[in-house]
């Protein structure tokens, strides 16, 4: 047991070869700028060091196995009741995306800003891509605090660094004290969780839940619900924050409009993967439990949280022309439609192994809209690299005319935003509204009573499909709009000739993500389903390889 | 385990002195305390510095740079002690078995430490200009 404990307390550092290079590398970026200023040299540094933890993911794959799959159950136990950080296959698809994620910014971030301040700009990306693939892998409280601000803290100098204006400043601010306080809210939450099950480690905590199903030791705390719901709460308003879910989104629209197109782009995505993942960490949705570990109500709170925010934030973005103030509405909005797979996964634990459950749903839209909404502002940033920065509806006129092949990459991933078949938001905005939907389809057999409560909840959860699809339509006309902007009126100054620069590539990386998630999506949803549930995952591929053993 | 309150009375005891205190305290002094009555003391805000003017003064950035330099070595002070203090002694906090694992992993926050002096350094935060 002790021999256990050492190996789970003292196993980590080689997990994290990845993070631990990023940073390493992020030290040598934020020192060597100092002496040699030069954009060039510090973007191909930060592309090597993530290139090299991406080498590094990969020699840590050979050599560790997941903990899902550890042969050892009482080891794995030990590992999962002690350990800071896990290995498992959820980590490591946020790892990935931290890294695609990490890569993606560097490139799009190459021209940003003063050359004096390249190095620490791209250091500042390399600690936020390192922060995501440590939210992926934390098993702990504490752990998971310090990757979240190991994302906050570097995301205020990224908004600061740029563009030193007064719009730039009050963003900054703005972001910098709203984000302090969230994180103020999320510890709060957290010391109750820790007072009522007396545990940080987030294994040991679902586990005095009661919400996972195996495990060594169930310490069920059954007294102390009231004080679990006030952690629910607090730890969703801090979470709330990052992922911009009404009513904490305010700061959005200002800080998008204020700071440069690059970081209004990171701001779009990064804090809304790391924001989830710590959600679905937190509430019991990973594994096989059902994400109702802190309460039965949190469904309904996701319920409501998603139906304010997908309606608030499309029928505000209606009103802007500014694009950057129209995209943070459309982030708004976005996370809407992903609070729908929160509010709907505990209600579909019954269902086969075929369907996709309400957080695959969400993991695979959160990709989808990464790369969909990271394309958008690449499109805006490439467009503004020419001296005349592309920020109002108007800027667009007629780019149609005079760029035909950005006009068609903007208008993909307006599409993909939409939710236009064969692309990336089409199967998202499909697999969640659909989820919803069948709620109403899985009302068991029984007594008369829990038949009552089913058909109740599958016309909730339908309502809750009626009304994302409504808002599906809502959004399509803003961004129709854009597009008609672009294709159906004259321009009367055109812009200038677009540059080839390292952002068109990160450009056309998105729109080539957001057309195979699009065309392919299984790609990514047999992973995701790996990682969310790998027990069911396992039973499918069982079944699949070799239906006579698995025949039930 | 059960929850006793009566873990919790010197908590309250001392919750009670406090807000005893941060009564009694305004209150005696506006019972005896003497009144002379001056310019000076008839000012909103007594104090060294004359209060009158714009809200918004600007401190020179140094001021700032001194109180993050300062932070980085309190920190480290802060880490260093506990640790140096059990890591030697017998029987100390620390299990024998994570005495490595605690020691790399002071030398890993000491190099983040030196990384944020050196860039300091270079940043010319020393020179006082």
């Amino acid at each position: 047991m002790q021999d256990n404990l050492a190996i789970a307390l003292m196993g980590f550092p080689s997990q994290l070869l990845p993070e631990i290079i990023l940073g390493l590398a992020a030290c040598v970026l934020f020192l060597g700028a100092t002496w040699k200023v030069s954009r060039h040299v510090w973007g191909t540094v930060a592309l090597a060091a993530l290139v090299l933890a991406g080498l590094a993911m990969w020699s840590v794959h050979h050599s560790h196995t997941p903990i899902e799959n550890e042969p050892k159950a009482e080891f794995a136990d030990t590992i999962r009741f002690s350990a800071p950080v896990l290995y498992t296959k959820f980590g490591v698809l946020f790892k990935l995306i931290g890294l695609i994620t990490g890569v993606l910014l560097v490139l799009l971030g190459w021209d940003e800003g003063g050359e004096e301040h390249a190095g620490e700009y791209h250091a500042c990306l390399l600690l936020i891509a390192a922060g995501i693939g440590l939210t992926g892998a934390a098993n702990d409280l504490i752990t998971l605090f310090l990757a979240l601000e190991l994302i906050s803290i570097p995301t205020y100098i990224v908004l600061y660094l740029p563009r030193i204006t007064a719009p730039a400043q009050e963003a900054a601010m703005k972001y910098f004290l709203l984000s302090v306080f969230s994180s103020g809210l999320l510890l709060f939450g957290f010391s109750y969780l820790y007072g009522v099950t007396g545990t940080t480690n987030i294994s040991g905590i679902l586990d005095s839940l009661g919400a996972s199903q195996g495990g060594i030791a169930t310490r069920a705390v059954p007294t102390w619900r009231g004080l679990v719901l006030v952690s629910l709460v607090m730890i969703v308003a801090g979470l709330g924050f990052r992922i911009t879910a009404v009513p904490f989104h305010f700061y959005a629209p200002d800080v998008y409009q204020g700071t440069t197109t690059v970081s209004a782009g990171m701001l779009a995505f990064v804090p809304k993967i790391v924001g989830f993942a710590a959600l679905l960490k937190l509430l019991g949705f990973v594994g096989d439990s059902n994400g109702q570990a802190m309460g039965s109500q949190a469904p309904i709170l996701f319920w409501i949280m998603a139906a304010v925010t997908m309606t608030l934030g499309n029928i505000l973005a209606l009103w802007q022309t500014n694009i950057k103030r129209l995209l943070a509405y459309s982030s708004i909005a976005h996370a809407g439609y992903m609070l729908i797979g929160l509010a709907v996964a505990p209600r579909m634990t019954g269902t086969s192994a075929d369907a996709v459950n309400g957080v695959e749903a969400v993991v695979f839209y959160l990709a989808a809209y990464g790369a969909m909404t990271l394309g958008s502002f690449a499109v805006l940033h490439v467009l503004s690299q020419s001296g005349k920065t592309v920020e109002n509806e108007d800027d667009l006129v007629g780019l149609g005319k005079t760029h035909p092949v950005m006009a068609l990459v903007m208008v993909l991933f307006l599409f993909s935003l939409i939710g236009m078949p064969l692309t990336a938001g089409f199967v998202g905005k499909f697999l969640l509204f659909f989820d919803a939907m069948s709620v109403f389809s899985s009302i068991p057999e029984g007594n008369a009573e829990a038949v009552r409560q089913a058909t109740e909840q599958g016309r909730l959860y339908g309502l809750l499909a009626l009304i994302g699809a409504v808002n599906a339509a809502i959004g399509a006309w803003y961004y129709l709009r854009l597009a008609s902007a672009m294709y159906l009126r004259e321009a009367i100054m055109p812009l200038p000739a677009v540059k080839t620069t390292p952002a068109v590539f990160a450009m056309v990386v998105c729109a080539v993500l957001t057309l195979v998630l699009g065309m392919f999506p299984s790609t990514l949803l047999s992973p995701i389903r790996e990682a969310i549930r790998p027990t069911i995952a396992g039973q499918a591929k069982i079944a699949a390889d070799g239906p006579k053993v698995a025949q039930r | 385990m059960d929850f006793f309150l009566g873990t919790y009375y010197p908590v309250f005891m001392y919750l009670v002195v406090v807000i005893g205190f941060a009564i009694a305290a305004p209150l005696t002094a506006h019972l005896i305390a003497p009144r002379k009555v001056t310019p000076v003391k008839q000012m909103p805000y007594e104090s060294g510095m004359d209060p009158i003017g714009d809200a918004r003064m600007k401190f020179d950035v140094k001021f700032y740079l001194i109180a993050i330099l300062f932070l980085v070595f309190d920190v480290e002070l802060l880490f260093l002690y506990p640790w140096a203090a059990t890591n030697q002694t017998t029987g100390s906090l620390i299990p024998s078995a994570f005495k490595d694992v605690v020691f790399w992993e002071i030398q890993a926050f000491l190099l983040t430490v030196v990384v944020a002096y050196i860039y300091a350094w270079r940043k010319g935060v020393f020179k006082w200009r």
